[in-house]
């Protein structure tokens, strides 16, 4: 029953539009790319840079899982360990996930979703590219010229490193490097802010967004809002490190515990900044492989907005057993349950989305499929750690690294893939071979679940996160943790071959392989430079399915557009 | 004599104090609710997938819409989690503060190395805990450096230690952690020394139970050996770092795998031991027992001089004593240790004619700036909490220099 990608009926006409400009052919040279202010073109690129950070923080994942495998030193030091494990974290978060779907995925597919040529401000977009490269420069230089050593939270007082043995200047590096990342995401923040305030085509009111443009728009609230918290703690961190200060280090009248209030008053919205767009995407993958409009979508649209207005608010459980007061404690462990509503409320409304539709199970699917399976453990999981009694078990242990990476990996990781995999033809013009997609999704998906199902049992029975060595009862789920570990990276391995194959030599896409009412898929593929010939007019929404002819699903709705194919050419301008 | 230790679940460690059950119940409430959830969306989605699966003929029904089904499953999941939220802060608040009757030992943490103090000052080898069984106790922590955590999986306790403040925790052990107590009728298993009535790791040689400290064997390292519960494991839960470039081992520092190197944190832990309330009382009127490997086979309470004075030396250096008094007659910041014994003292108060006895060298552990040797006036001793019977000890090695 699985429609496959390659056999997709495509009809015989999508031939006809090779005469159509496309976005990756219309200018060719390397300073097409490096000066574009084409939102696809950028968006490319920091997909081609954030899975460069992927791969990075990947080959990380794997040396400390080897170096895990057995008790005692297997690979490395304890100190080559902790640089390893600091770095997976930090290029993870910061340069992979953190710019992942809004960045790459976004930035391609918002203007597109809104029927308009560009976002808000294209150079400004361009600017925000060249501060995210600038700040992994930075954080390459830390990994390069030192031995960053303090975990991606950069915990004070150990980060300060003032008259114990800590981190050395490398952390002012990478401090920096994260803080100029942070510019990059509060200006894309800004740009899509903008963007689908003023920028929506005729006829998509609000309650027509995409819900992947929700999701989207409640993320760079967050990143408006919360980044300069991040900025100004890592401004200080530095000032303590350069200047002594004394803002954090207790030697100096500083408070360590400071620190970490201002740290997760932003990393707890990011979590949600990583969370949401995930989601976002799933919307996608859900609606249009089931032919249906998301259940409850003002639900679902709001949810995002809620999660985004409730993450600012719980940033205490991350520190339940830090010593702040018990009725700071109990305030946050009771906010932290809220968290649990809106999510629970996505859940439901997918699967009663899944009621009736005509469900295919192409590869995106499988991942937004997996992201609930993930997800669902992910979130209640969350709930024994929001317990408070539990949660003082359970905290700095392996419950904790597997919980997060149920929904960093479960979610926006498995949502990202999804995303990938259903916006490749369009993005590149090229189809991808299914079976394999397939084959690396099973690798992945089985892979992952045995990573991390083996470290909840690891974390409730007491093994400590961040240990370089451990006590020899929890050999035999090491041991298991790092077999999935492997295993997950052979479907990545499958995966990105099946993706190179398919750049180099892959059948070329049709406008609308998937059959999705979606409107970014009314574009021809690879789309025009300026997104649509012509602005589109909505005249109804991104998940109408019953709106549509199954003609119309499949031979794509390019048709109503292409009659303004010969007048591009007095359109175009310098893209 | 056979001792059944409590027994962990797949999940959890064994209960080992009287929180631990209603934090484990609270535990397993959370996880069924999860599983009875997971089964529920899992059955459902795996459901419609295979009902709405996408097959000739099969069209999408337009989404309708069910505000009181939304309503519905936005507001009654908020029982659940207020339940939840109650429950769990009721379970917190029990942790949070300890009964009247807790005795209080005093924690201090440093990389990477566990120092306690029990009441009365007695401060244990380093990287080792005793408490008494049935009887509430308290933790008052600070640490030296920077953020460490106490992590006890078998009491289900964990506070963080935050330089510049004080933090604490309590827990009531309910069980022994192994065959502790013995006497001539009840002796200890294979692989235990009868000391002071508890039973103590024997150790086939120094290198076995002298890793780095001086301390008993690191037991810890293995929560079951062939049956034996030797102790429970303290970890440091909030990672504290590790040893850049040359490891400076002037300190005390733990090596539980005796690398010689690479402290860090997944080697600060600490050895647990639940002891009676007999052997705990002792513990605290003697002191830290000696290495096992110093204890003769028929001098088992360590009152011979040779057992003194090997522990007398083991105790001179983990107390940092050589750095200042030498062994060999050099001159140091403060008097040499050798020929000691027995000689007269001249004070820079200009009292003479007090010979060096086991009264004066106790005076001077104690109570070091009360008579000052004439001529160290720059040495800054701190007085030192140590028991009589490891004063004894000191006073033997002493002794034995002359």
């Amino acid at each position: 029953m699985t429609v496959d990608a390659a056999a997709a009926p495509s009809g015989g006409h999508h031939d006809a539009h090779d005469g159509v400009p496309n976005y990756l052919t219309h200018e060719t040279g390397w300073k097409s790319w490096a000066f574009t202010i084409d939102h696809k073109r950028i968006g490319l690129m920091y997909l081609w840079s954030v899975i460069t950070a992927f791969i990075l923080g990947g080959v990380m994942a794997l040396l400390v899982r080897t170096e895990l495998m057995f008790p005692g030193e297997t690979l490395m030091e304890a100190d080559t360990y902790n640089q390893v494990f600091t770095l997976h974290g930090a290029i993870m978060v910061f340069l992979f996930i953190i710019p992942s779907i809004p960045a790459a995925l976004g930035n391609f597919f918002l203007p597109i979703m809104l029927g308009t040529k560009d976002v808000a401000f294209p150079k400004l977009n361009l600017g925000s590219f060249y501060i995210y490269v600038l700040g992994t420069i930075f954080t390459l230089i830390a990994i390069i010229v030192g031995n960053i050593d303090t975990g991606w939270t950069f915990y004070t007082p150990y980060s300060v490193g003032r008259n114990v043995t800590g981190a050395d200047v490398s952390v002012v590096w990478m401090t920096l490097g994260v803080f100029v990342l942070g510019f990059s995401s509060i200006l894309t923040g800004v740009n899509f802010i903008a963007t689908v305030h003023k920028m929506r085509a005729p006829g998509l009111h609000w309650k027509r967004l995409s819900l992947f443009i929700w999701g989207i728009y409640a993320t760079s609230v967050i990143q408006v809002l919360a980044t300069p918290v991040l900025a100004i703690t890592l401004f200080l961190l530095m000032m303590e490190k350069t200047l002594s200060i004394g803002i954090f280090d207790p030697q100096l009248g500083g408070d360590p515990v400071l620190f970490q209030h201002f740290f997760w008053f932003y990393s707890h919205p990011a979590v949600y900044i990583m969370i949401l767009p995930g989601m976002a995407v799933v919307n996608e993958l859900i609606a249009t492989f089931s032919h249906r409009k998301i259940f409850g979508y003002m639900f679902v649209a709001m949810s995002s907005v809620s999660l985004a207005l409730l993450g600012f608010l719980v940033w205490g459980h991350h520190m339940f057993t830090s010593g702040m007061s018990e009725y700071s404690t109990m305030v946050f462990s009771a906010l932290t349950f809220l968290v649990a509503i809106p999510s629970g409320v996505k859940i439901f409304n997918w699967v009663a989305t899944l009621y009736e539709g005509s469900i295919s199970f192409a590869s995106p699917m499988k991942y937004a499929l997996a992201f609930i399976a993930l997800f669902t453990i992910g979130g209640l999981t969350g709930l024994f750690l929001g317990i408070l009694s539990v949660d003082i078990h359970l905290h700095d242990t392996y419950f904790v690294v597997a919980h997060f990476h149920y929904v960093m990996v479960g979610g926006t990781v498995f949502g990202f893939l999804g995303g990938i995999h259903y916006w490749w033809p369009k993005m590149l013009g090229k189809m991808y071979n299914e079976r394999w997609a397939n084959v690396a999704f099973w690798f992945v998906f089985v892979g992952f679940n045995v990573t991390f199902m083996s470290q909840f049992i690891m974390g409730s029975q007491g093994m400590p996160r961040r240990y370089y060595d451990y006590l020899d009862q929890f050999q035999p789920m090491h041991m298991a943790s790092s077999g999935g570990a492997y295993i997950l990276g052979v479907g990545f391995i499958i995966m990105g071959i099946n993706f190179l194959r398919s750049w180099k030599s892959g059948e070329k896409a049709p406008p609308n392989p998937w059959g999705s009412a979606g409107y970014e898929w009314m574009t021809t593929t690879p789309p025009h430079p300026h997104n649509f010939a012509e602005t589109p007019v909505m005249i109804r929404g991104p998940y109408d399915y019953d709106l549509c002819t199954e003609l119309e699903l499949f031979e794509g709705f390019h048709e109503d557009f292409e009659a303004s194919k010969t007048s591009t050419k007095k359109k175009k301008k310098k893209a | 004599m056979t001792y059944q230790p409590p027994e962990g679940t797949l999940q959890l460690p064994p209960q080992m104090s009287t929180i631990a059950p209603e934090v484990d119940a609270m535990y397993y409430d959370i996880y069924w609710i999860s599983v009875a959830f997971t089964v529920a969306i899992y059955a459902a989605m795996l459901w419609f997938m295979y009902k709405y699966r996408r097959r000739p003929g099969r069209k999408a029904k337009p989404t309708g819409h069910s505000d009181a089904l939304e309503i519905f499953w936005t507001f009654t999941p908020l029982i659940l989690l207020g339940w939840l939220f109650h429950a769990g802060f009721q379970g917190y608040i029990a942790g949070v503060y300890a009964p009247e009757d807790s005795i209080e030992i005093r924690v201090k943490a440093q990389q990477w190395l566990w120092e306690f103090e029990h009441p009365g000052g007695v401060i244990d080898v380093p990287n080792e805990l005793k408490v008494p069984v049935n009887q509430p106790v308290e933790l008052i922590m600070s640490s030296a450096d920077v953020l460490h955590a106490f992590f006890v999986p078998v009491f289900r306790v964990k506070r963080d230690i935050v330089p510049g403040m004080y933090t604490s925790l309590w827990f009531e052990a309910t069980h022994l952690t192994g065959p502790q107590t013995c006497d001539d009728s009840t002796p200890c298993d294979d692989g235990e020394t009868c000391y002071w009535g508890s039973c103590i790791p024997t150790c086939e040689s120094d290198a076995d139970c002298v890793p780095a400290l001086g301390n008993a064997s690191f037991c810890g390292g293995r929560i079951n050996d062939d049956e034996r519960i030797c102790a429970y494991p303290v970890f440091c839960a909030e990672y504290c770092g590790a040893m850049h470039d040359n490891p400076n081992t002037s300190g005390a520092f733990n090596d539980p795998r005796g690398l010689g190197r690479n402290s860090n944190h997944s080697t600060m832990l600490a050895d647990l031991r639940v002891i009676t309330q007999e052997g705990y009382d002792s513990f605290l009127a003697l002191g830290p027992p000696p290495p096992a490997s110093c204890i003769p086979a028929d001098d088992p309470s360590c009152d011979s001089e040779e057992c003194l004075t090997c522990w007398g030396q083991v105790l001179a250096t983990q107390q940092g004593c050589p750095s200042c008094h030498s062994t060999d007659g050099a001159d140091g910041t403060a008097p040499t240790w050798k020929g000691l014994w027995g000689r007269d003292r001249t004070f820079e108060a200009g009292v003479a004619g007090v010979t060096a006895d086991a009264a004066y060298i106790t005076e001077s552990i104690r109570e070091p700036q009360a008579r000052i040797v004439q001529g160290y006036t720059q040495a800054a001793m701190q007085p030192f909490r140590l028991s009589d019977k490891q004063i004894a000890a000191i006073t033997a090695y002493i002794r034995s220099l002359n």
